[in-house]
């Protein structure tokens, strides 16, 4: 009897560790992507600064960088065209990411660091596909393309010892943030909106954004607190971002650090938006309301319109959040997304879009992502800030409400979108500013007459749901715009009281049967079998 | 001490598993973490998961028939008496136990969560047969012209490709991750090195929109550039794109 129990679960085991095999390699080879690079720190030894090096490194140069870089070095390579930020030019001294002083050149393993890490949102690649060699060896090539060189002997700032992250040292650190005016440019969240910023953009022309601190996956010296010191000591040369050295010890330079680094978070990204069923008999329609905390935010990485003509390389804005909640009669959605200004102009505005297919889906089939095709069309809501002269001027402070125009569309393809007539426009919205990033409410009952043209929203189905967002300051308008492919919201079944039935009756199975095995058992024990 | 041992067979068998699932759930992420040199944990499957478990429990019972002796002290557990106050006690915890467990599985399983969606697709459909005969008029030329055409491909793969593709051609450009089918890497040997030049050329020209549904071309952000670019510019590109990924295109069977 054992013998025959013994091969059945052999071949059990056999069949299952196949299929397993199978299995785990699709699975894993989905989870590989991952999202962002991260700042290198370990150098290793160095090569020495020879003739041949720099020699060598010249080829190297030639092959992978020139076409960026230029041939000469000055960052106006054939295929800068597209890039924004512009390729650094090596012939002046405006490298970012340093140990050294504000005007000082980096020191070779700064350089060494920074090739290796590549800068994350730029086309500047990480270099650790080519050997550690070949790094040092342009390195030393693109030295020679600034005499500054050969006569810094670059001076190390020096870190002495560190400070603990403790509550009082961030607090201490935001009040530092105030007084030595990183605000102006940063803003009072550190979204990047401050006053001087909007002034750089908007009256100056500059090519200059504050870095969003909250979002420091986009940190191009490094997130960790030690490189956000590094940075808060050294700046960024020939950027708005200046060196501290000198207008702060050593050590409020790392309680501002510490502050720095208690505003960042982490992308919340998923695939599905998880609808929360509200209890409520009304959804909320401010954006402020406190009841959206109890809905999942996830957060969707933004990309510039680059499908058709005219494209959008630079885009200003690379992701938004959105949460959502329904009631048996209604459905909300809360999305937000940091801008660095409200401003803009007549035509162009901030403006948000959901986009649904028209009708939920039964197959893999979808419309288009982009706008939807002649095959599929999509229902589109979208949002405009008002606009009017002289308005979205004020950068920080209190909120500012544009309830602004919400409008429903359809379209099959960018060529062909339609305004819904007015008996068929049924979202409302409203959008309020506040200290650099914008929140949007949308809502809408969950069925409408127009069955055609507007989505019908079903419990517990996956619906198809995409994202576009336009920056009026950054000029976005029409297909100038961040775009996002589809993901999904599906709407939470609660759990019904069944299900607490079912858990009853298998655990009254389980023990029945867990009896009856035992009682067998104890009538006739294993031994006696052995005993034959 | 080996009596004892075998007495309490059951509870070693159980403490294995409890032992695999533990080292599953916290201990494999960190050790893939480090393997693999990745900035995140790597948490197992959970489908993986589950058939990791299936042939634990599997290799218990196999364990606990390899002679009859084991098998009657594994049941053995069961028996009522002989044994110190703490195996009453273990006894006590798997009467309970399994019910316990038997209920919680059915309750993970009853409550509705939101399913995955699957996105199953054909990366590479057959080619339609009006780009079959086409060919790269700059193969065949002499190695000078071929290394300008290279060069101008780079050029423009690095304008026009480069935000989605990355400018290794190495799928990670700064919009990569904007796009959940993400942008391929060409350094992928299961990419473009599986394929010849003219399939490349009707993907440029065609892009997403152009593919067939069972390559799910809704999801697909690849542009289509036949409004865009010349055919001598892609064709210029497709040479420059394999250039810079490192690979070569497959060699096309000679037609009888
Ligand atoms: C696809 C275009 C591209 C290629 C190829 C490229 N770079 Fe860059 N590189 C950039 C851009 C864009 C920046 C500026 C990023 C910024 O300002 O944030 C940059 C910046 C740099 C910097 C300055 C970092 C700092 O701290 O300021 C160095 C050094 C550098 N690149 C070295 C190289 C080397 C060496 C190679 C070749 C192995 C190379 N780059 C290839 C686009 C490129
Ligand atoms: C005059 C405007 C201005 C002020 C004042 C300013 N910054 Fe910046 N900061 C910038 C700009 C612009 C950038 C982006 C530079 C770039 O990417 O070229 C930046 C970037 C940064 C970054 C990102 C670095 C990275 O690795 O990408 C940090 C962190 C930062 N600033 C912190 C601070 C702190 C802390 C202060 C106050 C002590 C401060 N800044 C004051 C303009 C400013
Ligand atoms: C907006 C982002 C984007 C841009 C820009 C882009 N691609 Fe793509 N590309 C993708 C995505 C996403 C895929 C994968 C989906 C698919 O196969 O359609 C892809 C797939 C491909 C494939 C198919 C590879 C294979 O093995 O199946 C080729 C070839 C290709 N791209 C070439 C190019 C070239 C050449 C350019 C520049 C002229 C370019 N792409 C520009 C996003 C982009």
């Amino acid at each position: 009897m054992i013998k025959a129990f013994k091969s059945v679960l052999i071949s059990l085991g056999l069949i299952v560790l196949m299929t397993g095999a199978f299995v785990g390699r699709s699975e894993v080879s989905a989870q590989t992507s991952h999202l962002f690079r991260t700042y290198k720190h370990e150098v290793p030894q160095k090569l020495s600064e020879t003739s041949e090096a720099i020699a060598e490194g010249k080829k190297v140069y030639e092959k992978r960088c020139w076409y960026c870089h230029g041939i000469e070095g000055k960052g106006d390579g054939p295929a800068s065209k597209t890039m924004f930020p512009k390729p650094r030019n090596f012939t002046r001294n405006e490298y970012k990411v340093r140990s050294t002083a504000a005007g000082s050149v980096p020191t070779d393993e700064d350089l060494f660091r920074i090739v290796t890490s590549g800068i994350e949102g730029t086309a500047m690649p990480f270099w650790n596909t080519i050997s550690e060699t070949e790094r040092w060896q342009v390195i030393y090539y693109i030295k020679t393309f600034n005499e500054q060189f050969k006569k810094d002997t670059a001076p190390k700032v020096v870190s002495v010892g560190s400070v603990a992250s403790t509550p009082d040292s961030i607090k201490r650190g935001q009040e530092l943030f105030k007084e030595v005016k990183c605000y102006e440019c940063h803003g009072e969240d550190g979204r990047g909106n401050g006053p001087l910023t909007v002034a750089l953009q908007t009256e100056w022309n500059m090519p200059y954004r504050a870095r969003d601190l909250s979002k420091s996956w986009n940190f191009k010296g490094g997130n960790a607190t030690e490189d956000i010191y590094r940075t808060i000591s050294t700046g960024f040369n020939e950027t708005p971002m200046g060196s501290y050295l000198e207008k702060l010890s050593d050590e409020d330079r790392w309680h501002v650090a510490h502050y720095v680094k208690s505003l960042s978070k982490d992308m919340a990204s998923d695939v599905v938006v998880k609808v929360k069923l509200s209890e409520s008999e009304q959804l909320p329609i401010e954006p402020l309301d406190e009841n959206w905390g109890k809905a999942t935010p996830v957060e969707v990485p933004l990309a510039g319109q680059i499908l058709a003509s005219p494209r959008h390389w630079a885009p200003s804005i690379d992701a938004v959040m959105i949460r959502a909640l329904y009631n048996k009669d209604e459905i909300a959605f809360l999305v937000e997304w940091d801008d660095s200004t409200n401003k803009q102009e007549e035509i162009f505005r901030d403006a948000m879009s959901l986009q649904f297919p028209t009708k939920i889906p039964e197959s893999l089939k979808k419309p288009y992502f982009a706008m939807g095709d002649s095959s599929g069309a999509v229902n589109l809501w979208s949002w405009k800030a008002h606009w009017s002269e002289g308005f979205g001027s004020i950068a920080s402070g209190a909120p500012e409400t544009e309830a602004g125009a919400v409008i429903e569309m359809n379209a099959k393809g960018f060529k062909n979108i339609v305004t819904q007539p007015p008996e068929s426009q049924n979202v409302t919205g409203k959008g309020i500013y506040q200290n650099g990033r914008w929140k949007v409410v949308m809502k809408r009952t969950l069925k409408t007459e127009d069955a055609k043209g507007d989505i019908q929203f079903e419990i517990g189905k996956l619906i198809p749901i995409a994202f576009a967002v336009w920056d009026g300051s950054n000029s976005d308008v029409a297909g100038q715009k961040s775009v996002s492919s589809w993901y999904y919201v599906s709407l939470e079944k609660p759990v019904p009281k069944t299900v607490f039935v079912y858990v009853l009756i298998a655990i009254v199975i389980g023990a029945s049967i867990e009896m009856w095995f035992v009682a067998r058992l104890r009538r006739f024990p294993p031994k006696l079998e052995e005993g034959q | 001490m080996a009596k004892k041992r075998s007495k309490f067979l059951m509870i070693w068998v159980i403490t294995a598993v409890i032992c695999l699932f533990l080292f599953l759930k916290y201990a494999s992420p960190k050790i893939f973490q480090v393997l693999m040199a990745k900035d995140h944990t790597m948490p197992t499957p959970s489908t993986l998961m589950m058939w990791y478990m299936i042939m634990g429990i599997l290799a218990g019972l196999v364990y606990a028939t390899t002679s009859n002796q084991k098998f009657a002290d594994f049941l053995g557990f069961l028996l009522p008496g002989g044994g110190p106050t703490i195996k009453i006690l273990l006894q006590k915890v798997l009467f309970i136990g399994f019910p316990v467990i038997v209920g919680w599985f059915v309750y993970s399983w009853a409550i509705p969560g939101a399913a995955s969606p699957v996105e199953l697709r054909i990366q590479h459909p057959t080619l339609p047969q009006e780009f079959e005969k086409l060919e790269n008029p700059f193969r065949q030329t002499d190695a000078e012209t071929q290394r300008k055409c290279i060069e101008e491909g780079k050029i423009l793969f690095q304008t026009y490709c480069r935000p989605c593709h990355g400018s290794k051609a190495d799928g990670n450009g700064p919009f990569s991750n904007s796009f959940r089918l993400r942008p391929i890497n060409f350094q992928d040997p299961g990419t473009i090195a599986t394929v010849v030049d003219n399939y490349v050329f009707w993907r440029i020209k065609e892009g997403g929109p152009g593919l067939p549904s069972e390559s799910t071309p809704w999801d697909s952000a690849m542009p289509s550039w036949k409004d865009d670019l010349k055919d001598d510019e892609i064709w210029k590109i497709i040479m420059g794109e394999y250039d810079t990924a490192g690979v070569m295109p497959r060699q096309r069977e000679k037609l009888e």
